[in-house]
């Protein structure tokens, strides 16, 4: 059988999900015989190609996270979302209750450590969002592990759903948001 | 009530006429999943979690106001309220900030627990994100209208239980928010920070400042003991994690027991004061010197040998019975003394000697009546007391009998109006005039035809003098109109209940005592064998100590060379120091260092009220049981176990332990 490939990426996000995910141990050696990783931070590969399982943590803050994550979604069969800012925005959200220009002062300008700050205005950089979004207010995402993080049980509750073909829901036992 | 017939989920099942949907349902172990429904409040149906669908209705209907009726045809979990009850959570969590990873109620949240039910793994609504203020300035609670569901919760237990209707809603539709009074500030408004809201909350929108992040109450075990702090003796239900104090809670928030007070549900958490610990007795130099116990009770022991009939001991009433009953016999068989009192003695023999006078008082203490009494009158006279500070639940009971029942509230204080929010009559003698006030009322009252039927002295008044309007007012400088309304309002009441404290007590006129149980008894205010009448006493066991013997008579200081005192964790004032510094050997055994410890001569660690247990006696007379909620500090010894060890060395035998 062939293996079935699996993409994964961070958007505003602590990395705590991929590393509640390498949590789950030994079983890890049993997954990738079935799975093929392709694009993911750990495998630091940049680009995207068509994937089975598009995976994601994080909110969606910026311009690079929207773009990453329109990208993810277009290249995969079916989206999961990992972790608590994901699947409903999380601690990033936190700034949504100032307005973004405040933030962006408070973080550059008057952060304690810094000197003579200045807001980045760099084209190259992604700009923030008005608001920051769970990911099912930017793309259609078809299955979610909440948690913060989600335990690496019920992330691997949730994969071995998918290779037998199922779209996983977590049962009450594996759901958290703490 | 009749019982009726009702089919829930296809199943014949039995409630009772006037019982709500959600009450059957949960009478006959059907789970129906609430929010804003909390047992001992009245429901409103605000959150619909809790919708049912019962048959002829046209859309689903909240089985927690729903009255159940004869014949219905109820569905509690159709897979189309499911559906509901998931979009409802999905609405609640969209609505403000309900991210649980920086929550301190995550793991104890009724919110998120309904969510890990319904298996809310996302919203399909875009988030409101709302700036809601938090607001921490009240000493105790912190509230974060950021994660309030608006459930009403903490509202109607303000309303309800406490009675103090500090909180309600403001505004309206999602700019809704729980404010204090007219939109003060928690800390800045009239809340005295019973902590019931706190306990009702389901959410982390009402939190307790003192509790917080020490321990979800899932991870604690829990201790169902008696408040040590006065003479109410409310039941608690302590909340222990790894040794430490996490929270402490009413053993249930119902109207009938009322809130506790944040002397229970706080003071009691602060970080203890400076604790003795170790035993200590003075050497040669004079200075305190730190000791094994043996050493320290061979010293005490050698002093209260010598001393004997010429030692005094005193009693914190803070002790259980079984702990005053060892010090009694350790006293009198061992040490040979009959010089004993309990440290509110002075109050004891005052109320005692005011009831004896009475020619209705052979009972004693008797005579008052329960506590619950003040819930259930219409007219309530504080004379000398301060409830709010001294007794909050009592206070609190107050607010209830005059928001439910629309009692009047008359105080009689030359200093202030302890309830300067609530009071409608403030009586304020010129001061020393309280004893022709009370004895005036007396008179006012048979003046006004307002006497009824007493019990004794067939119904005669018995004023201990004669007096008229005229003269109470140009003593008591007190306008005629107001002592006759004040007449009016007592005389009239069906059930007027009287309260006197500390302020009352300090006057030391035991006349002041009698006068009260007059009134009482000529406006008829019997329930059974009780007046209602209730001093407010001191601590959770001064009647216990009282009742058994201990404070019959004060010690004759001139008589006394030696003080055994007994502080355990009772706050003094420096009253005896004066005395107790001049004795030839003073032995203090407390759990914090005072200026009591600081002059004695031997020091003994004593546990604090969570290290104790035994039994109590509240100031209504109930008999009360505390159970000991933590290990003893480093294995500190209880107070019998030193008083045995004590008694042993003075050869004589008191107990086991």
């Amino acid at each position: 059988m062939a293996k079935a490939k699996v993409a994964t990426a961070w958007l505003a996000g602590c990395a705590g999900c991929h590393m509640s995910f390498l949590d789950i141990d030994e079983a890890i050696v049993n997954l990738a015989s079935q799975v093929e990783f392709t694009r993911s931070p750990v495998t630091d590969v940049k680009e995207f190609s068509p994937v089975d399982v598009g995976i994601f943590e994080g909110a969606v803050t910026n311009t690079d996270n929207e773009e990453t994550l329109k990208k993810l979604r277009a290249n995969c069969k079916i989206l999961m979302a990992w972790g608590d800012c994901a699947c409903f925005g999380g601690i990033p959200t936190m700034r949504n209750l100032f307005d973004k220009s405040e933030v962006l002062r408070r973080g550059y300008i008057e952060t304690e450590s810094t000197g003579k700050g200045k807001v980045p205005s760099s084209e190259e950089l992604p700009r923030l969002l008005e608001q920051v979004m769970p990911a099912n207010q930017v793309v259609k995402v078809d299955c979610y592990v909440p948690g913060c993080p989600p335990s690496s049980k019920a992330i691997l509750y949730a994969l071995g759903q998918l290779l037998k073909g199922r779209i996983p829901v977590l049962p009450s036992e594996l759901m958290r948001y703490d | 009530m009749k019982e009726i017939t009702l089919t829930i989920n296809d199943k014949l099942v039995r409630g009772l006429e006037g019982a709500t949907l959600l009450e059957v349902c949960q009478a006959n172990g059907v789970d129906v999943p609430t929010l804003c429904h909390l047992e001992g409040l009245s429901d409103v149906g605000a959150c619909r979690m809790c919708v049912v669908e019962v048959e002829k209705e046209r859309r689903p209907v909240p089985s927690c106001t729903y009255p159940a009726r004869e014949g219905l045809v109820v569905k509690t979990h159709t897979e189309k309220l499911e559906k509901y009850r998931r979009m409802i959570l999905e609405l609640v969590l969209s609505e403000r900030n309900h991210f649980c990873m920086f929550c301190g109620q995550s793991g104890d949240c009724e919110l998120q627990k309904l969510a890990y039910r319904y298996q809310v793994d996302s919203v399909r609504f875009p988030y409101g994100f709302p700036p809601f203020p938090v607001d921490s300035t009240s000493e105790y609670l912190m509230v974060d209208h950021n994660r309030c569901v608006l459930c009403g919760r903490c509202v109607r237990t303000c309303a309800e239980i406490a009675g103090f209707h500090v909180l309600d809603f403001s505004g309206r539709g999602w700019k809704t928010v729980v404010s204090a009074d007219l939109g003060q500030m928690l800390g800045e408004s009239s809340c005295v920070a019973c902590g019931a809201c706190a306990q009702a909350c389901p959410t982390g929108a009402i939190l307790s400042k003192l509790s917080l992040y020490k321990g979800r109450a899932s991870e604690c075990h829990r201790v169902a003991t008696v408040c040590p702090m006065c003479g109410v003796g409310c039941e608690l239900n302590v909340l222990v994690k790894d040794g430490n104090l996490v929270r402490i809670e009413a053993s249930k928030l119902s109207v009938s027991a009322g809130p506790l007070c944040k002397e229970a549900c706080f003071e009691l958490l602060r970080p203890a004061r400076a604790r003795v610990t170790i035993p200590m007795a003075r050497n040669r130099q004079g200075k305190l010197e730190e000791l094994f116990v043996d050493g320290a009770i061979e010293v005490a022991a050698q002093h209260l040998g010598k001393l004997g009939g010429q030692a005094a001991g005193m009693v914190s009433t803070r002790y259980p019975n079984e702990a005053l009953n060892l010090f009694q016999t350790f006293m009198r068989k061992v040490v040979g003394s009959e010089c004993i009192d309990t440290l509110d003695g002075d109050d004891y023999r005052l109320i005692a000697q005011g009831i004896a006078q009475f020619p209705g008082g052979g009972k004693g203490l008797d005579i008052e009546c329960p506590v619950e009494e003040i819930s259930e009158a219409d007219c309530i006279l504080v004379v000398g007391a301060d409830p709010l500070r001294t007794h909050p639940t009592v206070a609190a009971r107050i607010r209830r009998a005059m928001v439910g029942r629309r009692a009047k509230l008359m105080v009689v204080d030359a200093q202030r109006d302890v309830f300067p929010l609530w009071t409608d009559l403030w009586l304020k003698p010129q001061a020393g005039t309280e004893l022709i006030l009370l004895d005036g009322l007396a008179n006012i009252l048979a003046a006004r035809g307002l006497v009824r039927r007493g019990r004794v002295g067939g119904g005669e008044v018995r004023p201990l003098r004669q007096y008229d309007v005229s003269e109470v007012s140009l003593v008591t400088k007190i306008e005629s109109q107001r002592l006759e309304m004040a007449a009016d309002m007592f005389g009239q009441a069906k059930r007027g209940v009287i309260l006197y404290g500390k302020g009352l007590l300090e006057k030391g006129d035991l006349n002041l005592v009698t006068c009260l149980l007059n009134l009482s008894d000529l406006t008829g205010n019997w329930v059974e064998e009780h007046l209602r009448v209730i001093s407010l006493k001191a601590n959770v066991n001064s009647r216990g100590g009282w009742e058994m013997g201990l404070a019959t008579r004060a010690i004759p200081r001139g008589d006394v060379k030696g003080l055994y005192l007994l502080l355990a964790d009772e706050e003094r004032d420096g009253g005896l120091l004066e005395w107790a510094k001049g004795l030839d050997f003073l032995m203090v055994q407390a759990s914090y260092h005072s200026p009591y410890t600081a002059a004695a001569d031997v020091v003994l660690p004593s546990p604090i009220w969570a290290e104790r247990e035994g039994t109590y006696k509240s100031m209504d007379g109930r008999l009360l049981k505390s159970r000991r909620v933590l290990q003893p500090q480093g294995g500190l010894l209880q107070d019998q176990e030193i008083m045995v060890k004590l008694a042993r060395k003075l050869g004589h035998n008191i107990g086991s332990s």
